[in-house]
């Protein structure tokens, strides 16, 4: 089954450029890249809550999700939808697995969708380690207003009709990411804000191995 | 004219052969027919549980937003991360597609999901052909499509409602359940359909939010 093979691309462009900018730290301007690569080695945990708004020609106003997000360095992410619709992506040593809740508990996604989000979770790790400008996928720029404004667009062929750009506003305090806006066309767009960001708390393994 | 009306009428009844049986026409006056359809414009959100043969399972959230007097549809999938994987509109009868992800970007999968969605929400076009009691009790209205195809609405005694999509030839192709029906404040919060395709599957659908507009 390949329905949700299509939407990998989208989701982990998101936590991934949400890892990468959270932990950059002022030096974007100059030399981001290897600022961030720097600063990556620094990170050990990312912790947040987000609020996703969902706008679409069909909705009259956008569909909002809430939901948790984990980060552990290497490699260990947990992607959390608390509502409407209670769903989880988790991937820890090496493995990358997806439930959703259905009679009273997580079943987990048989789809195999899951196994191409690995394939996107190898790269995920080579931006995690500050690779991210090896992968010619978006071309980044940024704009600097009350907050740091970077305007990523897909520079290769893969996305298109998938996303047109994706914007990432930062804080210019402490640089930790504020919004995600990804744009898919004129008429639906993703709004992700994230809040409570908690930068190198520890954070149990059973976070990445308990669906629960 | 005679021998073509007879032709005509001995197919119906052929046809008919492997539906179910409906054993007790009632009196006339009490022909009230189970509606699970929608009486107004409505936008439903439902997350959806897609069931596929091998114990494959995942779930999507489904836009509707349907009017029954124009018959207008207009339909979006989404994942819960946000991504749209097929959006779609039919307007006068003209199919529009305009999103559709691979493996949705087939023209086949667009007609069908919006047949669905209109067998879900929308009284049949048809005519009533019989009404009645199934073998278990269940009160049914049997509508003729004007295509040959059937469509049984029943209610059983458990108060769900069920509409079922029989081929001319009386095969069964769409089972939907509307779940505790008549107990529930809005009939879609928890529907359920059943295909019978090359590839079968189900769909469980739990309501997120409703939205009536009027006509």
């Amino acid at each position: 089954m390949k329905i949700f093979r299509t939407f990998s691309p989208f989701f982990f462009p998101v936590v991934a450029l949400f890892l990468l900018f959270l932990f950059s730290s002022g030096h974007v301007f100059a030399d981001a890249f290897e600022q961030l690569r720097k600063d990556a080695a620094e990170i050990r945990s990312i912790q947040a809550k987000f609020t996703q708004n969902k706008s679409m020609k069909i909705l009259a106003k956008p569909l909002v999700s809430e939901g948790r997000f984990y980060y552990a360095a290497p490699d260990s992410l947990r992607w959390e939808y608390l509502k409407p619709l209670k769903s989880v992506i988790i991937t820890h040593k090496g493995k990358t697995k997806r439930y959703f809740f259905s009679g009273g508990k997580f079943i987990e996604d048989q789809t195999g969708g899951v196994q191409a989000m690995s394939i996107v979770l190898n790269e995920i790790s080579a931006w995690m380690s500050g690779k991210f400008n090896q992968n010619p996928s978006f071309q980044a720029d940024l704009k600097e207003t009350e907050n740091m404004e970077i305007t990523l667009t897909p520079t290769g062929k893969n996305m298109t009709g998938m996303i047109e750009n994706i914007f990432i506003t930062l804080s210019k305090k402490d640089k930790a990411v504020k919004t995600v806006k990804i744009v898919e066309n004129e008429n639906s767009v993703t709004k992700i804000d994230f809040t409570g960001t908690i930068i190198n708390k520890a954070i149990p393994e059973e976070i990445f191995q308990d669906v629960q | 004219m005679k021998i073509k009306a007879v032709l005509i009428l001995s197919l119906l009844v052929f046809s008919c052969q492997s539906l179910p049986k409906i054993i007790d026409a009632p009196r006339a006056g009490d022909t009230t027919c189970p509606f699970p359809f929608l009486k107004e414009r409505q936008r439903l959100i439902h997350a959806i549980e897609i069931r596929l043969p091998g114990n494959i399972t995942s779930t999507v959230i489904g836009i509707t937003l349907a009017d029954p007097v124009s018959r207008e549809v207009s339909c979006a999938i989404m994942t819960a991360e946000g991504m749209v994987l097929f959006e779609a509109e039919e307007n006068s009868g003209l199919l529009t597609v305009n999103r559709a992800l691979p493996p949705f970007n087939s023209e086949n999968f667009s007609r069908k999901m919006i047949d669905d969605i209109k067998l879900m929400f929308f009284a049949p076009k048809g005519k009533i052909y019989q009404s009645g009691l199934l073998t278990e009790g269940e009160t049914v209205c049997r509508w003729l499509e004007d295509d040959g195809k059937w469509i049984d609405v029943s209610a059983s005694r458990e108060k769900d409602i069920s509409v079922k999509l029989y081929t001319a030839e009386g095969a069964i192709k769409r089972h939907i359940t509307f779940i505790s029906a008549r107990d529930k404040d809005n009939i879609y919060r928890r529907v359920e359909l059943h295909a019978e395709e090359r590839t079968n599957y189900s769909l469980v659908m739990t309501l997120i939010e409703a939205q009536s507009f009027g006509n």
